[in-house]
């Protein structure tokens, strides 16, 4: 027994010496965390205490070695780096970096030097600190000296740009931005380090574009570089919400110049018409933007998914249906396949967009096929195809069958909700309303042939599905009569099985009141 | 004696020789209901509730022909028992609208009991016996709303089986034993049916052949102040076909209800689509709501606030719900004055304030008068303002019809309720607040008018 309490004891105390093992808070460092301000209250915050507790030994001695040699020396310097609360492999990069942590003292640099949580510039400035650390490059250990230059390991205040750095003419022509990136970005090995998926072909890309034709042979100072999407500190990984690549921010992006009326003063389309700055407005309100910006579908095409991004440029007139058809194949293959094809070639007419416009592309509807005010053949075929009058009977047969087939399912469906919140069987109705709903979504898009003969075969089994749901839903209705008849039945069955018990009781009753009167 | 005759008579004997049936049929010639000034009517209820249960079994067992529990089959074979197989729907629909009006008329059942004072001695184990139905009723309810395994039935059994969790020490362990594991999965689908098929279904019918047993051994209680029994309603014929006729229209009004609206009433709480199949993946819909018996619960554990007291609200809410609980299940023995088979009005009043208490907090739960959104806080005073108005409605109606035609004086129950829903929804006060002021006013007012009639009682020209 008092073995065990002995042993019990032993290890108690074994216990509490290992935690009282952990390394006390060097001195210069603990006055740091414990300094007061002028007004007597601790300069750092208790939240910015709880971040340091939290620390493993190995950061909390880069901690005090930055401060035993005075790069770190004042509470505030300290308190700016731990209110980043970054994860112990980032910390370890930025306590590291002599850059960092000397350009983030704000007794040392000049406001157009300080990186700091709440630069004067704003959020978005250069020298938010935030974005600084949370920079993919950042994170793998590729911090200011990269791009830079100098040696991080130095406290000596030296700065030895790299060769390609060209000093204080760096404005002026900035297509030397380009193969600064591509020293890393244009490195299959090196770039195959920290990420196999990522292409390295975006500065011969970017050569052939109309952007790079404009920085590099033009040495137009409104082209934009690699710098003008990605940002300069604070590039993020495109999958990043915060990104300004992210698809939901490209818009954003592109249009900081293209809906930019004094940036895109001077540039013409291919009809000497001045360069439109409204596409982004458009796009916004486009069923694409909508369904990318609105509904966050991901799916939804933004700028890039038509231009191209490093090799963005205008989508020629035979590439529409190509570019178009990523998404809508069946519609471009159909229209690939059709009379208009040719038609449209020689007219020089863009393809879809003829019909459906580019960036305000809006949500279709079946009127555009009828020869009322919101058709979109007559105006065409009046001026180049009016000694065809079977062009638009096609079109009144395609828009008749489509809307009755629309009709017959809103009709149905209507019915059948009916008949489902009366207890009916409607499981044979919803499928056959399901192969109804297809049959409409592919006759809308076999309109793309303009062939009456494959629009029949398409839209037949709506009409088959159609007669179909008729029949079940007579039959729903036969059904719930029945129920009615019988309910009416039994009602009328239970009725004079009451009135013969009731009956019954009237004559029991009298006789047991007989006897008494 | 005619042949028809004669061989009743014959089959009587033969009965009689072997089972001795004569004192058995004298005792039900003998046997009488007792007649008073209150309505028969409330004498009828416990056979309506009956007749509901006889339901419940005859389509349980339909039912059970066809249903499969399991988490691949329970949905499709009820979905299988609505659609193809011939009556399965109306099967369906008389067992929900059944399990419904059973409890309907169970409620009806024990508050004309509680109101007419036949709990009274000798028939405190009756009301007991009746009480533990009751909560049965209410487990039936509660089981059979999973066996579906629908969406609806899945998420409002997540959220009512975690409220065992507040139960002090116990709560994991019994929320564990309830659930077979630590969420909904199929084992409590599995326990749930073997709750609602077997295991409440032996004690239902036994407890109903104690009560009836009961009630055939006492009799019915007579009304209140009838010292001596005056000649009664006799069982059979009169009594036994009136309940016939009134069960007939029982069960046309079900077939009624069954075919016209297989659903439900389409009221929160009392709707029995199946929808879409459960998936324990998804997130729980917002706003899901038990069923109508429950809502008032469901209400007052959204008034308390997270912690009260050191302790979790929704522990002291299942303190506050068990406390009133135990007073109405030993109200026999509260009600010394029923027992002296004088009038007791302050009991009356009592369960008067009690409807008028679960009522408010039932309208609370629908969610009378919101506006969009529902939650937030413009509508959440909408709602408890509009509700308030309804409820003090309701309660001026029932002193006016007390006062007038039945001379009540006693209101100090009803007063504190509506006071409490006043102070809530008129006053904008907290619903605890409220309830505080409101339960402090009335215990002050009780114990007023109790040290007065024991004054009176103690004073030489006092009532003895």
């Amino acid at each position: 027994m008092k073995r065990t309490l002995a042993s019990t004891l032993i290890c108690l105390l074994a216990v509490a010496g290992s935690a009282a093992e952990k390394p006390a808070v060097p001195e210069k460092l603990a006055a740091l965390l414990t300094a007061t301000n002028d007004a007597g209250k601790p300069v750092i915050t208790p939240e910015q205490r709880t971040y340091f507790d939290g620390l493993n030994d190995h950061i909390t001695a880069l901690l005090s070695n930055a401060t035993e040699t005075e790069i770190i020396t004042r509470p505030d310097h300290l308190g700016s780096i731990l209110a980043l609360g970054l994860r112990p492999q980032k910390m370890e990069v930025l306590l590291q970096d002599n850059c960092v942590l000397c350009h983030t003292d704000p007794e040392v640099q000049k406001p157009e030097t300080l990186f700091s949580l709440a630069p004067p510039g704003g959020s978005n400035s250069h020298l938010n600190l935030r974005h600084l650390v949370d920079d993919v490059h950042f994170a793998r250990g590729l911090s200011c000296s990269g791009c830079h230059g100098g040696d991080p390991a130095s406290d000596k205040l030296e700065h030895s740009h790299v060769k390609e750095w060209p000093g204080t003419a760096r404005d002026k022509d900035r297509a030397w931005i380009l193969s600064f990136c591509a020293r890393c970005h244009s490195d299959p090995a090196l770039m195959n380090r920290f990420n196999p998926t990522l292409p390295t072909d975006q500065l011969a890309k970017f050569r052939e574009s109309p952007h790079g034709k404009l920085l590099i042979e033009a040495k137009d100072s409104r082209a934009p570089d690699c710098l003008s999407c990605h940002g300069v500190h604070g590039m993020r990984n495109a999958k990043n919400p915060l990104s300004t690549v992210n698809p939901k921010r490209v818009h954003e992006t592109c249009g900081a110049c293209h809906a930019n009326p004094a940036k895109m003063a001077g540039f013409k389309l291919p009809d000497g018409s001045p360069l439109p700055t409204n596409q982004v407005a458009q796009y916004r309100a486009s069923v694409h933007g909508r369904a990318l910006l609105e509904r966050g579908d991901l799916g939804a095409p933004t700028c890039n998914s038509c231009h191209g991004n490093h090799a963005a440029m205008p989508v020629g007139l035979s590439s529409v249906s190509q570019s178009c058809g990523l998404c809508h194949a069946g519609a471009a293959s159909l229209f690939d396949g059709s009379k208009h094809k040719k038609a449209f070639e020689e007219h020089k007419w863009a393809q879809c967009a003829k019909c459906h416009g580019n960036h305000g592309i809006l949500k279709t509807h079946d009127a555009m096929l009828s020869s009322g005010p919101r058709s979109l053949c007559v105006e065409c075929h009046a001026q180049y195809a009016k000694e065809n009058p079977e062009c638009s009977a096609s079109a009144e047969h395609f828009y008749a069958t489509i809307t009755r087939l629309d009709q017959d399912w809103n009709r149905y469906n209507a019915s059948a909700e009916q008949l489902a919140a009366k207890g009916l069987d409607v499981d044979p109705i919803h499928d056959q309303l399901g192969e109804l709903a297809d049959t409409i979504k592919q006759a809308r898009a076999h309109v793309h042939a303009f062939s009456r003969n494959s629009f029949d075969q398409v839209a037949d089994p709506g009409n088959k599905a159609a007669d179909t749901i008729s029949t079940l839903v007579s039959e729903a209705r036969s059904e719930y009569r029945v129920r009615q008849m019988g309910l009416a039945a039994s009602i009328g069955l239970i009725g004079l099985v009451m009135i013969t018990v009731y009956l019954k009781l009237r004559r029991l009753e009298r006789q047991a009141d007989e006897p008494n009167r | 004696m005619n042949d028809h005759g004669h061989e009743r008579s014959r089959l009587r004997g033969w009965l009689d020789s072997r089972y001795q049936i004569t004192p058995l049929i004298e005792f039900l010639r003998h046997k009488e209901v007792p007649k008073g000034p209150h309505s028969m009517v409330w004498y009828y209820l416990g056979g309506t509730t009956t007749f509901f249960f006889m339901v419940q079994v005859v389509t349980g067992v339909l039912l059970l022909m066809y249903y499969q529990p399991g988490e691949a089959t329970a949905y499709e074979s009820m979905r299988y028992l609505t659609t193809k197989v011939p009556f399965g729907w109306l099967m369906r629909s008389v067992h929900c609208w059944s399990a419904h009006l059973m409890i309907v008329s169970l409620v009806a059942h024990m508050f004309s009991t509680m109101m007419l004072k036949a709990y009274r001695p000798p028939r405190e184990l009756t009301w007991v016996s009746g009480y533990i139905m009751f909560a049965l009723t209410l487990g039936f309810g509660f089981s059979g709303y999973l066996l579906p395994w629908n969406k609806l039935a899945y998420f409002a059994t997540s959220v009512g089986t975690d409220l065992v969790k507040s139960v002090p020490l116990a709560g994991d362990w019994l929320l564990h034993v309830l659930r077979g594991g630590p969420d909904v999965t199929a084992n409590t689908l599995f326990r749930f049916f073997a709750l609602h098929v077997v295991i409440l279904p032996l004690l239902f019918v036994g407890l109903i052949a104690i009560h009836l047993l009961f009630v055939q051994r006492q009799g019915m209680a007579p009304p209140l102040g009838q010292k001596v029994a005056g000649r009664g309603m006799k069982f059979f014929p009169s009594f036994a076909l009136r309940d016939l006729l009134l069960w007939l229209l029982c069960l046309m009004i079900l077939l009624v209800l069954s075919v016209f609206l297989p659903y439900g009433p389409g009221i929160p709480g009392m709707e029995w689509e199946l929808g879409e199949k459960a998936d324990p993946f998804e997130p729980a819909f917002p706003g899901i709501k038990p069923e109508w018996y429950f809502l008032w619960e469901y209400q007052l554990l959204k008034e308390f606030p997270p912690h009260l007291f050191g302790l979790e609200g929704p522990q002291v809410c299942l303190f506050v719900v068990t406390l009133l609980l135990a007073v109405w299940a030993i109200i026999p023995w509260l009600d010394r004055q029923a027992a002296r088979n004088e009038p007791s009005p302050g009991f009356s009043d009592f369960g008067w304030g009690a409807i008028l208490f679960l009522t408010f907090l039932t309208l609370k739960a629908w969610d009378i008068g919101a506006l969009q959104p529902v939650d937030s806080p413009a509508s959440l005073k909408v709602i408890s303002r509009t509700c308030a108005w309804w409820t003090l409605g309701l309660g001026a109606i029932i002193i006016i019809v007390r006062f007038l035609f039945y001379h009540d004086r006693w209101f100090i129950f009803t007063g504190a309720a509506l006071l409490h829903v006043a102070l809530h929804g008129l006053f904008g006060l907290s619903y605890l607040t409220a309830g505080a002021i409101a339960a402090s006013l009335a215990a002050a007012a009780v114990a007023r008018r109790v040290l007065a009639a024991r004054k009176t009682r103690a004073s030489p020209g006092g009532v003895g």
